[in-house]
Protein backbone atom coordinates (compact mmCIF):
# COMPACT_ATOMS: atom_id res chain seq x y z
CA UNK A 1 0.00 0.00 0.00
CA UNK A 2 2.97 2.24 0.43
CA UNK A 3 3.88 1.97 -3.23
CA UNK A 4 1.46 4.00 -5.24
CA UNK A 5 0.19 2.74 -8.52
CA UNK A 6 -0.27 4.74 -11.66
CA UNK A 7 -4.01 4.65 -11.07
CA UNK A 8 -3.55 6.05 -7.61
CA UNK A 9 -1.43 8.92 -8.88
CA UNK A 10 -3.89 9.73 -11.60
CA UNK A 11 -6.81 9.70 -9.21
CA UNK A 12 -5.29 11.91 -6.55
CA UNK A 13 -3.91 14.36 -9.09
CA UNK A 14 -7.19 16.12 -9.80
CA UNK A 15 -10.75 16.57 -8.54
CA UNK A 16 -12.70 13.40 -9.18
CA UNK A 17 -15.57 15.08 -10.97
CA UNK A 18 -17.79 12.48 -12.55
CA UNK A 19 -15.20 9.73 -12.72
CA UNK A 20 -16.52 6.22 -12.65
CA UNK A 21 -16.00 4.04 -9.64
CA UNK A 22 -13.44 2.06 -11.58
CA UNK A 23 -11.11 5.04 -11.58
CA UNK A 24 -10.45 4.34 -7.91
CA UNK A 25 -7.20 2.59 -7.17
CA UNK A 26 -7.80 -1.03 -6.25
CA UNK A 27 -11.16 -1.15 -7.99
CA UNK A 28 -10.95 -2.95 -11.29
CA UNK A 29 -13.48 -4.31 -13.74
CA UNK A 30 -14.92 -6.96 -11.48
CA UNK A 31 -15.18 -4.99 -8.26
CA UNK A 32 -16.37 -1.98 -10.21
CA UNK A 33 -19.21 -3.99 -11.68
CA UNK A 34 -20.23 -5.25 -8.28
CA UNK A 35 -20.19 -1.78 -6.81
CA UNK A 36 -22.24 -0.45 -9.70
CA UNK A 37 -24.81 -3.13 -9.13
CA UNK A 38 -25.17 -1.92 -5.57
CA UNK A 39 -25.62 1.63 -6.72
CA UNK A 40 -22.09 2.87 -6.19
CA UNK A 41 -21.57 3.80 -9.80
CA UNK A 42 -19.45 6.92 -9.37
CA UNK A 43 -16.28 7.45 -7.42
CA UNK A 44 -17.96 10.22 -5.44
CA UNK A 45 -20.60 7.82 -4.13
CA UNK A 46 -17.84 5.70 -2.66
CA UNK A 47 -16.30 8.88 -1.34
CA UNK A 48 -19.60 9.60 0.38
CA UNK A 49 -19.51 6.28 2.12
CA UNK A 50 -15.88 6.83 3.01
CA UNK A 51 -16.76 10.16 4.58
CA UNK A 52 -19.83 8.96 6.42
CA UNK A 53 -17.59 6.36 8.07
CA UNK A 54 -15.48 9.29 9.21
CA UNK A 55 -12.51 8.16 7.14
CA UNK A 56 -12.08 5.23 9.50
CA UNK A 57 -9.80 2.73 7.84
CA UNK A 58 -11.10 -0.35 9.60
CA UNK A 59 -14.73 0.39 8.91
CA UNK A 60 -14.14 1.38 5.33
CA UNK A 61 -12.16 -1.76 4.64
CA UNK A 62 -14.94 -3.81 6.18
CA UNK A 63 -17.51 -2.08 4.10
CA UNK A 64 -15.58 -2.56 0.89
CA UNK A 65 -15.12 -6.20 1.64
CA UNK A 66 -18.81 -6.62 2.32
CA UNK A 67 -19.97 -4.68 -0.68
CA UNK A 68 -17.75 -6.02 -3.42
CA UNK A 69 -15.54 -8.64 -1.83
CA UNK A 70 -12.33 -6.68 -2.17
CA UNK A 71 -9.20 -8.34 -0.86
CA UNK A 72 -6.84 -6.75 1.60
CA UNK A 73 -4.65 -5.14 -1.01
CA UNK A 74 -7.58 -3.76 -2.95
CA UNK A 75 -9.09 -2.38 0.24
CA UNK A 76 -5.82 -0.71 1.12
CA UNK A 77 -5.38 0.80 -2.33
CA UNK A 78 -8.88 2.16 -2.39
CA UNK A 79 -8.66 3.52 1.12
CA UNK A 80 -5.28 5.12 0.50
CA UNK A 81 -6.38 6.75 -2.68
CA UNK A 82 -9.54 8.23 -1.16
CA UNK A 83 -7.73 9.42 1.91
CA UNK A 84 -5.04 11.12 -0.12
CA UNK A 85 -7.62 12.66 -2.39
CA UNK A 86 -9.37 14.08 0.65
CA UNK A 87 -6.13 15.42 2.02
CA UNK A 88 -5.59 17.47 -1.07
CA UNK A 89 -9.09 18.40 -2.18
CA UNK A 90 -11.42 18.40 0.77
CA UNK B 1 -51.04 -3.77 31.80
CA UNK B 2 -53.99 -5.73 30.56
CA UNK B 3 -52.06 -6.67 27.45
CA UNK B 4 -50.19 -9.67 28.74
CA UNK B 5 -53.10 -11.17 30.52
CA UNK B 6 -54.79 -11.84 27.26
CA UNK B 7 -53.82 -14.40 24.73
CA UNK B 8 -51.64 -12.84 22.04
CA UNK B 9 -53.27 -14.97 19.40
CA UNK B 10 -56.45 -13.02 19.92
CA UNK B 11 -54.77 -9.76 19.08
CA UNK B 12 -55.15 -8.22 15.71
CA UNK B 13 -52.12 -7.94 13.54
CA UNK B 14 -52.03 -4.19 14.11
CA UNK B 15 -52.12 -4.58 17.87
CA UNK B 16 -49.27 -7.05 17.77
CA UNK B 17 -47.28 -4.81 15.55
CA UNK B 18 -47.80 -1.84 17.85
CA UNK B 19 -46.78 -3.91 20.85
CA UNK B 20 -43.64 -5.06 19.10
CA UNK B 21 -42.72 -1.56 18.06
CA UNK B 22 -43.23 -0.28 21.57
CA UNK B 23 -40.82 -2.94 22.78
CA UNK B 24 -38.16 -2.08 20.24
CA UNK B 25 -38.46 -5.38 18.48
CA UNK B 26 -37.58 -5.46 14.83
CA UNK B 27 -40.65 -6.16 12.77
CA UNK B 28 -40.71 -9.07 10.36
CA UNK B 29 -40.75 -8.20 6.66
CA UNK B 30 -43.89 -6.61 5.27
CA UNK B 31 -46.31 -9.39 4.44
CA UNK B 32 -45.60 -11.87 7.22
CA UNK B 33 -48.32 -14.04 8.64
CA UNK B 34 -49.86 -13.42 11.97
CA UNK B 35 -48.07 -16.39 13.54
CA UNK B 36 -44.75 -14.71 12.98
CA UNK B 37 -45.93 -11.71 14.91
CA UNK B 38 -47.31 -13.86 17.69
CA UNK B 39 -44.03 -15.74 17.96
CA UNK B 40 -42.08 -12.53 18.18
CA UNK B 41 -44.53 -11.17 20.68
CA UNK B 42 -44.25 -14.20 22.89
CA UNK B 43 -40.50 -14.22 22.62
CA UNK B 44 -39.78 -10.57 23.27
CA UNK B 45 -42.70 -8.98 25.03
CA UNK B 46 -44.17 -11.71 27.17
CA UNK B 47 -40.83 -12.99 28.48
CA UNK B 48 -39.86 -9.59 29.65
CA UNK B 49 -43.10 -8.90 31.37
CA UNK B 50 -43.13 -12.17 33.22
CA UNK B 51 -39.50 -11.88 34.16
CA UNK B 52 -39.79 -8.45 35.61
CA UNK B 53 -43.09 -7.72 37.23
CA UNK B 54 -42.16 -5.23 39.86
CA UNK B 55 -39.72 -3.10 37.95
CA UNK B 56 -40.79 0.27 36.75
CA UNK B 57 -40.48 1.32 33.17
CA UNK B 58 -36.95 2.54 33.41
CA UNK B 59 -35.62 -0.74 34.71
CA UNK B 60 -37.54 -2.58 32.11
CA UNK B 61 -35.98 -0.50 29.41
CA UNK B 62 -32.52 -1.03 30.71
CA UNK B 63 -32.99 -4.72 31.05
CA UNK B 64 -34.26 -4.81 27.57
CA UNK B 65 -31.20 -3.01 26.38
CA UNK B 66 -28.87 -5.42 28.08
CA UNK B 67 -30.74 -8.37 26.81
CA UNK B 68 -30.62 -6.97 23.35
CA UNK B 69 -26.84 -6.76 23.62
CA UNK B 70 -26.62 -10.39 24.31
CA UNK B 71 -29.14 -11.66 21.91
CA UNK B 72 -29.58 -9.41 18.98
CA UNK B 73 -27.81 -6.22 18.11
CA UNK B 74 -30.30 -5.70 15.34
CA UNK B 75 -32.93 -4.84 17.91
CA UNK B 76 -31.02 -1.81 19.14
CA UNK B 77 -32.06 1.55 17.91
CA UNK B 78 -29.43 3.67 16.24
CA UNK B 79 -29.04 5.80 19.33
CA UNK B 80 -28.67 2.79 21.60
CA UNK B 81 -26.09 1.33 19.29
CA UNK B 82 -24.18 4.55 19.35
CA UNK B 83 -24.34 4.66 23.13
CA UNK B 84 -23.10 1.10 23.37
CA UNK B 85 -20.17 1.88 21.11
CA UNK B 86 -19.33 4.88 23.21
CA UNK B 87 -19.22 2.59 26.19
CA UNK B 88 -16.40 0.75 24.50
CA UNK B 89 -14.65 3.99 23.75
CA UNK B 90 -15.63 4.14 20.10
CA UNK B 91 -16.99 7.39 18.87
CA UNK B 92 -19.30 6.31 16.11
CA UNK B 93 -20.10 8.45 13.16
CA UNK B 94 -23.60 8.75 11.77
CA UNK B 95 -25.38 5.44 11.99
CA UNK B 96 -27.40 5.22 8.83
CA UNK B 97 -28.55 2.43 6.60
CA UNK B 98 -25.24 1.97 4.88
CA UNK B 99 -23.12 2.12 8.03
CA UNK B 100 -25.28 0.37 10.59
CA UNK B 101 -24.23 -3.17 9.76
CA UNK B 102 -20.58 -2.19 10.07
CA UNK B 103 -21.07 -0.62 13.45
CA UNK B 104 -23.07 -3.60 14.65
CA UNK B 105 -20.25 -5.90 13.69
CA UNK B 106 -17.73 -3.64 15.30
CA UNK B 107 -19.69 -3.63 18.53
CA UNK B 108 -19.96 -7.38 18.38
CA UNK B 109 -16.23 -7.66 17.93
CA UNK B 110 -15.66 -5.28 20.80
CA UNK B 111 -17.94 -7.31 22.99
CA UNK B 112 -16.14 -10.48 22.06
CA UNK B 113 -12.77 -8.94 22.84
CA UNK B 114 -13.72 -6.39 25.44
CA UNK B 115 -10.20 -5.84 26.68
CA UNK B 116 -8.25 -6.09 23.51
CA UNK B 117 -5.98 -3.14 22.89
CA UNK B 118 -6.64 -1.86 26.35
CA UNK B 119 -4.30 -0.66 29.01
CA UNK B 120 -1.55 -3.09 29.92
CA UNK B 121 -2.29 -5.48 32.71
CA UNK B 122 -6.04 -5.05 32.72
CA UNK B 123 -6.61 -7.73 30.16
CA UNK B 124 -6.82 -10.50 32.66
CA UNK B 125 -8.20 -8.50 35.53
CA UNK B 126 -11.78 -8.87 34.41
CA UNK B 127 -11.57 -12.56 33.77
CA UNK B 128 -12.47 -14.95 36.46
CA UNK B 129 -12.35 -18.69 36.38
CA UNK B 130 -13.43 -18.74 32.78
CA UNK B 131 -10.30 -17.13 31.42
CA UNK B 132 -9.16 -20.24 29.61
CA UNK B 133 -12.40 -20.72 27.84
CA UNK B 134 -12.40 -17.10 26.94
CA UNK B 135 -8.97 -17.09 25.46
CA UNK B 136 -9.57 -20.18 23.46
CA UNK B 137 -12.62 -18.59 22.03
CA UNK B 138 -10.78 -15.38 21.39
CA UNK B 139 -8.18 -17.06 19.26
CA UNK B 140 -10.76 -18.94 17.35
CA UNK B 141 -12.64 -15.78 16.75
CA UNK B 142 -9.60 -13.99 15.45
CA UNK B 143 -8.92 -16.74 13.01
CA UNK B 144 -12.47 -16.61 11.85
CA UNK B 145 -12.12 -12.93 11.25
CA UNK B 146 -9.11 -13.53 9.10
CA UNK B 147 -11.03 -15.88 6.88
CA UNK B 148 -14.63 -14.83 6.52
CA UNK B 149 -17.26 -13.64 8.87
CA UNK B 150 -19.68 -16.30 7.76
CA UNK B 151 -18.51 -18.86 10.32
CA UNK B 152 -19.37 -16.59 13.18
CA UNK B 153 -22.63 -18.35 13.68
CA UNK B 154 -21.00 -21.76 13.69
CA UNK B 155 -18.95 -21.31 16.82
CA UNK B 156 -22.41 -21.64 18.30
CA UNK B 157 -23.02 -22.10 21.96
CA UNK B 158 -19.45 -21.53 23.07
CA UNK B 159 -19.37 -18.26 21.29
CA UNK B 160 -22.70 -17.11 22.64
CA UNK B 161 -21.61 -18.20 26.06
CA UNK B 162 -18.48 -16.10 25.83
CA UNK B 163 -20.43 -13.14 24.69
CA UNK B 164 -22.83 -13.63 27.50
CA UNK B 165 -20.05 -13.89 30.07
CA UNK B 166 -18.14 -10.90 28.84
CA UNK B 167 -21.34 -8.98 28.81
CA UNK B 168 -22.11 -9.85 32.39
CA UNK B 169 -18.62 -8.89 33.40
CA UNK B 170 -18.93 -5.60 31.66
CA UNK B 171 -22.27 -4.85 33.11
CA UNK B 172 -21.08 -5.75 36.56
CA UNK B 173 -18.24 -3.35 36.27
CA UNK B 174 -19.67 -0.57 34.28
CA UNK B 175 -23.21 -0.20 35.42
CA UNK B 176 -22.69 0.71 39.09
CA UNK B 177 -20.39 3.56 38.26
CA UNK B 178 -22.06 4.49 35.07
CA UNK B 179 -22.41 8.23 35.50
CA UNK B 180 -18.76 8.58 36.36
CA UNK B 181 -17.51 6.47 33.51
CA UNK B 182 -19.73 8.26 31.09
CA UNK B 183 -18.28 11.58 32.02
CA UNK B 184 -14.78 10.20 31.92
CA UNK B 185 -15.46 8.65 28.58
CA UNK B 186 -16.65 11.95 27.30
CA UNK B 187 -13.62 13.71 28.65
CA UNK B 188 -11.14 11.14 27.47
CA UNK B 189 -12.69 9.23 24.63
CA UNK B 190 -9.41 7.56 23.74
CA UNK B 191 -8.57 6.13 27.11
CA UNK B 192 -9.45 2.61 27.99
CA UNK B 193 -11.98 1.61 30.58
CA UNK B 194 -10.69 -0.72 33.22
CA UNK B 195 -12.81 -3.12 35.17
CA UNK B 196 -12.38 -1.16 38.35
CA UNK B 197 -13.70 1.95 36.75
CA UNK B 198 -10.47 3.73 37.53
CA UNK B 199 -8.93 4.98 34.38
CA UNK B 200 -5.22 4.90 33.95
CA UNK B 201 -4.19 7.87 31.94
CA UNK B 202 -0.83 9.02 30.86
CA UNK B 203 0.77 11.68 32.93
CA UNK B 204 0.36 14.92 31.18
CA UNK B 205 2.26 18.10 31.48
CA UNK B 206 0.26 21.12 32.47
CA UNK B 207 0.51 22.37 28.96
CA UNK B 208 -0.85 19.11 27.63
CA UNK B 209 -3.79 19.28 30.00
CA UNK B 210 -4.84 22.47 28.38
CA UNK B 211 -5.03 20.68 25.06
CA UNK B 212 -8.26 18.95 25.96
CA UNK B 213 -11.17 19.23 23.59
CA UNK B 214 -12.30 22.78 23.25
CA UNK B 215 -15.77 22.29 24.63
CA UNK B 216 -14.34 21.35 28.02
CA UNK B 217 -12.14 24.34 28.36
CA UNK B 218 -13.30 26.84 30.92
CA UNK B 219 -14.98 29.73 29.34
CA UNK B 220 -13.31 33.01 30.04
CA UNK B 221 -14.74 34.94 32.88
CA UNK B 222 -16.91 37.72 31.62
CA UNK B 223 -15.04 41.00 31.54
CA UNK B 224 -16.35 44.33 32.61
CA UNK B 225 -16.78 46.86 29.82
CA UNK B 226 -13.97 48.97 31.21
CA UNK B 227 -11.42 46.21 31.13
CA UNK B 228 -12.60 45.18 27.69
CA UNK B 229 -12.00 48.73 26.55
CA UNK B 230 -8.61 48.74 28.15
CA UNK B 231 -7.75 45.49 26.45
CA UNK B 232 -8.84 46.89 23.14
CA UNK B 233 -6.71 49.93 23.65
CA UNK B 234 -3.79 47.78 24.65
CA UNK B 235 -4.10 45.88 21.44
CA UNK B 236 -3.71 49.06 19.49
CA UNK B 237 -0.72 50.25 21.50
CA UNK B 238 2.86 49.58 20.52
CA UNK B 239 4.79 47.06 22.55
CA UNK B 240 6.42 48.25 25.72
CA UNK B 241 10.01 48.21 24.56
CA UNK B 242 9.16 50.43 21.60
CA UNK B 243 7.49 52.85 23.95
CA UNK B 244 10.57 52.95 26.19
CA UNK B 245 12.90 53.53 23.28
CA UNK B 246 10.75 56.33 21.94
CA UNK B 247 10.58 57.88 25.37
CA UNK B 248 14.36 57.73 25.73
CA UNK B 249 14.85 59.22 22.30
CA UNK B 250 12.54 62.09 23.07
CA UNK B 251 14.23 62.63 26.43
CA UNK B 252 17.68 62.69 24.86
CA UNK B 253 16.47 65.06 22.19
CA UNK B 254 15.00 67.41 24.76
CA UNK B 255 18.22 67.34 26.77
CA UNK B 256 20.21 68.07 23.69
CA UNK B 257 17.99 70.98 22.75
CA UNK B 258 18.14 72.30 26.31
CA UNK B 259 21.91 72.22 26.34
CA UNK B 260 22.08 73.85 22.96
CA UNK B 261 19.61 76.47 24.04
CA UNK B 262 21.63 77.23 27.14
CA UNK B 263 24.70 77.81 25.03
CA UNK B 264 22.65 79.71 22.50
CA UNK B 265 21.11 81.87 25.22
CA UNK B 266 24.46 82.95 26.46
CA UNK B 267 25.91 83.64 23.08
CA UNK B 268 23.67 86.10 21.33
CA UNK B 269 22.24 87.85 24.33
CA UNK B 270 25.47 88.15 26.27
CA UNK B 271 27.11 89.50 23.18
CA UNK B 272 24.40 92.10 22.88
CA UNK B 273 24.50 92.82 26.57
CA UNK B 274 28.24 93.04 26.48
CA UNK B 275 28.20 95.35 23.61
CA UNK B 276 25.52 97.42 25.34
CA UNK B 277 27.19 97.47 28.71
CA UNK B 278 30.68 98.03 27.40
CA UNK B 279 29.94 101.20 25.44
CA UNK B 280 28.37 103.37 28.11
CA UNK B 281 30.96 102.65 30.77
CA UNK B 282 33.73 104.92 29.46
CA UNK B 283 31.31 107.82 29.02
CA UNK B 284 29.98 107.43 32.49
CA UNK B 285 33.42 107.10 33.79
CA UNK B 286 34.51 110.21 32.02
CA UNK B 287 31.37 111.94 33.19
CA UNK B 288 31.96 110.82 36.69
CA UNK B 289 35.55 111.68 36.60
CA UNK B 290 34.84 115.03 35.04
CA UNK B 291 32.16 115.79 37.59
CA UNK B 292 34.42 114.63 40.28
CA UNK B 293 37.02 116.78 38.78
CA UNK B 294 34.65 119.70 38.84
CA UNK B 295 33.63 119.03 42.40
CA UNK B 296 37.15 118.62 43.56
CA UNK B 297 38.15 121.71 41.77
CA UNK B 298 35.18 123.50 43.31
CA UNK B 299 36.10 122.32 46.80
CA UNK B 300 39.64 123.26 46.13
CA UNK B 301 38.48 126.67 45.01
CA UNK B 302 36.30 127.07 48.06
Amino acid sequence: MSSTSQKHKEFVAEPMGEKSVMALAGIGEVLGKRLEEKGFDKAYVVLGQFLVLKKDEELFRDWLKDTCGANVKQQGDCYGCLREWCDSFL
Amino acid sequence: MPVFIEDPTEFSKEQLRAALISHNVELPPGESRKEVYVDLYLKHVRNKNSADFSSDDEDLEEEQEEEADMVDLGALTDDQLKKQLLRYGVKAGPIVGSTRALYERKLQRLMAHPLQSRVNGTRHAAKYSDSEVDEGEDDEEEEDDEEEDDDEEESGIGYKYTMFLSNIQLQLHILPSEPATDILMELFPDTATTPTGITATKRRSIKGAAGRPVKFKYTETPLSPASLERREIQQHLLPLWVQIIVFLLVAVLLCFIYILMEDGLENPFSAVLDSLSEQPIPDQLTLITSSQDVSTSETVAA
